[in-house]
């Protein structure tokens, strides 16, 4: 579903990403673990389209996208969620949600209708913030919601656009151990029928979730593989999983 | 040729007031992102504040740096009390601030001194003139291009030289960073904006003789200290001295050619710099 | 819900007011109040720019004054030219505009988008000075009130009166469309731009096109209020293309308040009524303004219109206190 083929990124003069190469079936949960500064936000960045990578090539669904702007990888049903949570903190958490649905419905310059008078869009609004849990919060403010519904309302703006393939972004950064948990369960439950491409540290996390797991370190993968080998990996040991434990 | 010369005089003297004026406003958006545009009103100030202060005491020297003085200070507590109230509102707020200050200060000047030109008559040497390249020049404007390098070359020994300069320099880079070590970001920030109204202020008490003061000297000068700092970039000290140096003889050679489209050709020009490279020739990408 | 049932009373009771009041009042008050409607329209047009899309420009009296200008040479060069259609040809005019400045705008925002805005006015101000034969330059252009053509007949639009209802009338069902427009998609895509652009961007909304619809629908309700202006005074000149009509409406929205929709309604009929008032006292008006708009800004963010929720949280702030900042704006990056 993405290939992901020999991207390099420099910023001004420093090589964050050297060689990254790597492959994310269609709906499999692929986590990508590494140091903090290997450049896995960056990557992130490549593949979303907030920046373009200095060479290299980003396809989706056999299409080429390393050049395509972010809301064009979206509306091809691409989504991302950010590490620290950007959603829209002066309105609602409907309102939050919506914006992303009715997008995908093709609403958005209509200078005559409002949002809510269609009757699909709310539904599915609601049922979005159902799945995440934060139906008793529909009204308030996105300022006002704790740390763990802010998280679980980052996810739930992320999913508002109906994607096939989710990138999530360190989502349990900052998380207690039941929040942690939660969030686990929320993640599988929603990408039961989509493609997972996440970032995190948590190594719970990444072995309960991932089918696939890649190594990013310092620019490159250094593995690719199933959950399993690469924690045989001495490779991987040496550089990531030792200094761990 | 001589006349050439003149010209290129001209437009050197212009671009040593421009540098004044937009060095404190590029040092100030660089570091604050906040682009004051009341910062052609402390030029207007030490203009007027200038020509009361000759017609109190009569000593001009006196005035050159009392004026910059009191405009330090303003400007410092503008920062202190207005700016930062605004800057937890945005940066729209702040924006907006500024574009406040800039109307009441006007309107001030009015409502003091009249809304009419006043002439600022010096004595002495200053209004004399010597010969060069075969032609008298007036000294006086030798004398503000003196003033303009001297205060250029004090700026970069501060700048480069100490202690002071490398954290100034480190919060025009990078204000995050330098608050994360522990320095008084607020009492830098609040330092550089009354220094940048002063310098501002200081221009406005050298070109006080020379060019009208009236209460649109604010609004005139305004526009070429944007283009200098959109062109030279915004942030970048290097780009202002070099701006200066373009715009004031653009300026100067411009009043040869085409004398009436000048304004409007300045703000042409800082449109076509805002669409094709907002970064200017010196400034990171915005 | 308690609350839309008292705006809609209050709006009704206004309007009627409004409808009756020529009936007891002297002329003078009349054009006084057919100038806050055309103020008005063009302060709502510039807030759905800066409160609602969070784009701050300089440079707004630029439509204002296309739209004037267009209007008083329609009159001009085109004989027996109807009312209508002057204000229909403007508003093409005016639109025109602001999908060429739009798309030169486009891409970028904050200080150098302000920045441009202002370079925008400027030029074309100098445009409307120089281009004398058209324009009248530094004299300006006076004009006839058209008539409006019905086909049958033709009504004649000379009196005080009528133009107040004719404004009352147009510009009230164009401030009701904006109303309206606040609460449609296009009205909340808006409000997204202000609250999180990019966001917006991983969110499938192409911010580009959203802000440049925004500026076009702006710019086209300030040349509507520009016809108008015209249409009014029988006159245009520079002023209403200068950079001293791009400050004015920016007074009147800040004091009036950019946070709710009647905010500029509130701060043109202010700024009117000030300068009118004031300047019979002072010629320093402006510098009262002034001080007016620098502690609004610092103050009460939300302006006269939202005077109300200012006191409001004064007096929760005397009961708990705690540090809860009620700021009403998001920050930038």
């Amino acid at each position: 579903m993405l290939d992901v083929n020999q991207i390099k990124k420099n910023f001004s003069g420093l090589e964050v990403l050297k060689e990254v190469t790597f492959k994310v079936a269609y709906r499999e949960n692929h986590a990508i673990i590494g140091p903090n500064g290997a450049g896995k936000t960056t990557l992130f960045n490549i593949i979303s389209g907030k920046f373009r990578p200095t060479s290299g090539r980003v396809t989706f669904k056999d299409k080429d996208i390393t050049r395509e702007p972010p809301h064009i990888r979206n509306r091809m049903n691409l989504s991302r969620s950010f590490q620290i949570t950007n959603v829209f903190q002066e309105l609602s958490v409907f309102d939050n949600v919506i914006a992303g649905v009715r997008c995908h419905h093709g609403m958005r310059y209509n200078f005559f209708k409002s949002p809510t008078s269609n009757k699909e869009i709310c539904d599915k609004t609601r049922a979005i913030i159902e799945e995440v849990g934060l139906e008793k919060v529909t009204d308030t403010t996105a300022r006002e919601l704790s740390y763990g519904q802010q998280r679980a309302l980052e996810i739930g703006v992320t999913l508002s656009t109906e994607p096939e393939m989710i990138l999530l972004d360190e989502p349990t950064a900052g998380m207690t151990r039941e929040e942690t948990a939660e969030a686990i369960e929320l993640i599988q439950k929603v990408t039961v029928d989509k493609s997972l491409l996440i970032i995190e540290h948590d190594m719970d996390v990444v072995f309960t979730l991932a089918d696939t797991i890649s190594v990013l370190h310092y620019g490159t993968i250094l593995a690719s593989d199933t959950p399993d080998k690469i924690r045989n990996d001495q490779r991987v040991k040496d550089a990531y999983l030792g200094e761990e434990e | 040729m001589t006349d050439l010369a003149v010209f290129f005089l001209h437009g050197l003297v212009y671009a040593g007031l421009l540098f004044l004026i937009s060095s404190g406003l590029t040092m100030v958006f660089g570091m604050m992102n906040v682009l004051n545009l009341a910062h052609a009103s402390f030029y207007m100030l030490g203009a007027y504040l200038s020509y009361s202060f000759l017609q109190w005491t009569g000593n001009f020297y006196l005035s050159l740096i009392v004026c910059p003085i009191i405009l330090f200070v303003i400007g410092s507590l503008i920062q202190k009390f207005l700016l930062v109230k605004a800057h937890k509102y945005g940066h729209v707020h702040e924006l907006l601030v500024t574009f406040g200050v800039a109307y009441v200060i006007t309107e001030l000047v009015k409502w003091i001194w009249g809304n009419f030109p006043l002439g600022v008559n010096l004595d002495g040497f200053l209004t004399e003139s010597i010969t060069l390249f075969g032609l008298p020049y007036p000294i006086y404007r030798l004398f503000m291009l003196g003033c303009a390098v001297l205060v250029c070359l004090i700026m970069a020994f501060l700048l480069y030289k100490t202690r002071l300069g490398i954290i100034v320099r480190a919060a025009v880079d990078d204000h995050g960073m330098v608050n994360a070590l522990g320095i008084n970001v607020p009492l830098v920030f609040m330092s550089i904006f009354g220094l940048g109204a002063g310098l501002s202020g200081f221009a406005g008490v050298i070109a006080g003789p020379l060019l009208t003061t009236y209460p649109g000297m604010a609004a005139e000068i305004l526009v070429d200290a944007f283009v200098v700092i959109v062109i030279g970039g915004m942030g970048s000290l290097g780009g202002a001295l070099v701006a200066s140096l373009m715009i004031g003889e653009l300026q100067s050679f411009g009043a040869l050619f085409f004398p009436k489209l000048s304004l409007a050709l300045m703000y042409l020009l800082m449109a076509i710099v805002l669409v094709v490279k907002p970064s200017g020739l010196f400034g990171e990408d915005l | 819900m308690l609350k839309n049932r008292s705006t809609l009373i209050s709006v009704a009771v206004i309007a009627l007011l409004l409808f009756i009041l020529p009936a007891f009042t002297h002329r003078y008050y009349i054009s006084l109040l057919s100038e806050m409607f055309i103020f008005g329209l063009f302060a709502i047009s510039y807030n759905l720019l800066l409160g609602y899309g969070g784009l701050l420009s300089f440079g707004h009296a630029m439509f204002f004054g296309i739209g004037s200008y267009a209007t008083a040479i329609f009159i001009t060069q085109i004989d027996g030219l109807s009312l209508i259609s002057a204000v229909f040809l403007s508003l093409i005019v005016t639109i025109i505009a602001g999908l060429i400045v739009g798309s030169l705008l486009l891409r970028h925002k904050g200080t150098p988008f302000a920045l441009l805005t202002l370079a925008f006015n400027a030029l074309f101000f100098a445009i409307a000075m120089k281009w004398y034969t058209i324009t009248g330059g530094d004299d300006g252009l006076s004009i006839f009130r058209p008539p409006i053509n019905l086909g049958v007949t033709s009504v004649d639009t000379s009196g005080i009166t009528f133009f107040y209802y004719l404004a009352l009338i147009v510009i009230g069902l164009v401030v009701l469309f904006c109303w309206f427009f606040t609460k449609t998609a296009m009205g909340k895509t808006v409000v997204l731009m202000r609250e999180n652009e990019e966001r917006m961007r991983f969110l499938g909304y192409n911010t580009n096109i959203s802000r440049l619809i925004l500026f076009i629908f702006t710019g086209a309700l300030a040349g509507l209020a520009g016809s108008f202006y015209t249409l009014f005074y029988e006159f245009t000149s520079i002023s209403s293309i200068s950079l001293d009509m791009s400050t004015s409406v920016i007074l009147m929205v800040i004091i009036g308040g950019s946070r709710y929709f009647a905010g500029p309604l509130i701060g043109a009929c202010v700024y009117i009524y000030l300068q009118d008032y004031l300047s019979d006292i002072t010629d320093r008006w402006p510098l009262v303004m002034g001080l007016i708009f620098i502690f609004m800004i610092l103050y009460v963010p939300k302006g006269i219109s939202g005077l109300g929720d200012f006191i409001i949280d004064k007096i929760r702030q005397r009961r708990t206190p705690d540090d809860n900042d009620s700021s009403p704006c998001v920050e930038e990056n």
